[in-house]
C-alpha cells in the first residue's frame, strides 16, 4: 500500500499542472542549477518566447526574494520558501511563492504591494525608472525593484500575508499569459 | 578585458575603442559581477576620440538594472566631457521587454548617441 500522502501529492501536482515546484532552503547556487530545467519546461509548454521569458523573469525575482528576505533560514543560512510554476486553465501560467517574513515588515510590504496592484503598465514603468534613478530603499539588498519588475511582467497578481503559529507568511501569486 | 558568458552572465569585451555585452544578465552576486566591469571601463575607456558600445541582452533581472544604469551613466559622463560615444541597444524585434528597457535607458542619454536596433528573430530551425 502506497503512502496516501505521497499519492495525494502526486495527484495534486498533476491536477494543478505544475511544471516545477521547490520547497526548502534556496540559494543563488541552487537557482543557477534549476534555471535551465525551468526554462526548458517553459519553452516546451509555451511557444511564445515572450511569455516564457516573462514567467522566467517573475520566477527569478521571487526566488531572489526568498533567498534574500525569507526570515525562516536553514541551518546553513539559506532562506526557506516554496516556489512553483503551474499552467492555468486558460493555458497561461501561475507563478507562486511563499515565505516567512518579519512581522515588523508586514505593514510596509502590504502597502507596497497594494500600491503596485493599483498601478497600470505606464505607471509601473515610470515607478521602475524613478526607483532606478533614486537607488534602493533602506533594508534592500537588491535594487528595490523586484516587486515592481514582477508587477510589470504579470497580467495581475494576488498577495496575502497569512498568520501562522510561527509568525506571518507571505503568499504571492502572479499570472502570466 | 574579455569575460566569457556563463549561464547567468553575458559575454563581455572591453577595449580602448569599444565595449560589447551580449547574453543573459542575472548574476549570482551583482557586486562581484559589476565591480571588475566598471573598473575595466575606468581604466580602458579614453577621454577623447570615439567609442562604440554594443549591447545585446536577452534577459536581465532587477538587480542588474542598477548595474546597467551605472554603466550608461559612466558613458554619459565620458561623453559630456568630450568622448564621442555611440551606443547600440540591440533587441530582438519580438521582444517588447528589451525594447522598453532600451527606450527607458535612452531617455536619460543627453551626450551619448543611443540607438535602438531591432534584430530580426531567427526563423524556426535557425535558432541556437
Amino acid at each position: 500500500m502506497i503512502n496516501d500522502e505521497t499519492l495525494e501529492l502526486h495527484k495534486f501536482m498533476q491536477a494543478r499542472r505544475t511544471l516545477f515546484c521547490y520547497s526548502g532552503p534556496l540559494s543563488e547556487e541552487l537557482l543557477t542549477s534549476i534555471s535551465n530545467p525551468v526554462r526548458q519546461q517553459l519553452s516546451e509548454s509555451e511557444s511564445d518566447e515572450g511569455v516564457a521569458k516573462r514567467v522566467f523573469g517573475v520566477f527569478v525575482e521571487q526566488a531572489q526574494n526568498i533567498i534574500r528576505y525569507a526570515t525562516l533560514r536553514a541551518d546553513t543560512g539559506e532562506g526557506v520558501g516554496t516556489i512553483a510554476i503551474s499552467v492555468t486553465d486558460n493555458d497561461g501560467f501561475l507563478i507562486e511563492a511563499v515565505n516567512a517574513i518579519d512581522s515588523t515588515k508586514r505593514t510596509a510590504l502590504e502597502a507596497t504591494l497594494l500600491e503596485l496592484s493599483m498601478k497600470d503598465a505606464k505607471e509601473l514603468r515610470k515607478m521602475y525608472k524613478d526607483r532606478l534613478r533614486s537607488g534602493p530603499p533602506e533594508g534592500s539588498e537588491g535594487a528595490g525593484l523586484g516587486f515592481i519588475e514582477m508587477a510589470r511582467r504579470v497580467q495581475r497578481f494576488e498577495f496575502e500575508i497569512a498568520d501562522t503559529e510561527n509568525g506571518p507568511v507571505f503568499v504571492y501569486r502572479g499570472y502570466v499569459s | 578585458m574579455e569575460q566569457a558568458a556563463t549561464q547567468r552572465t553575458p559575454h563581455i569585451q572591453i577595449s580602448d575603442a569599444a565595449c560589447r555585452i551580449v547574453g543573459e544578465c542575472y548574476p549570482e552576486n551583482i557586486q562581484e559581477f559589476s565591480a571588475p566591469v566598471m573598473s575595466s571601463l575606468r581604466s580602458l575607456v579614453p577621454n577623447s576620440g570615439e567609442y562604440r558600445v554594443e549591447m545585446e541582452l536577452f534577459y536581465f533581472n532587477s538587480s542588474s538594472a542598477k548595474f546597467l544604469f551605472d554603466f550608461f551613466e559612466f558613458f554619459e559622463e565620458k561623453a559630456a566631457s568630450g568622448l564621442a560615444v555611440k551606443i547600440n541597444w540591440n533587441y530582438r524585434e519580438d521582444d517588447d521587454t528589451m525594447l522598453e528597457a532600451g527606450e527607458d535607458f535612452a531617455e536619460d542619454m543627453e551626450s551619448c548617441e543611443f540607438e535602438l536596433v531591432g534584430v530580426e528573430v531567427p526563423s524556426e530551425g535557425e535558432a541556437e
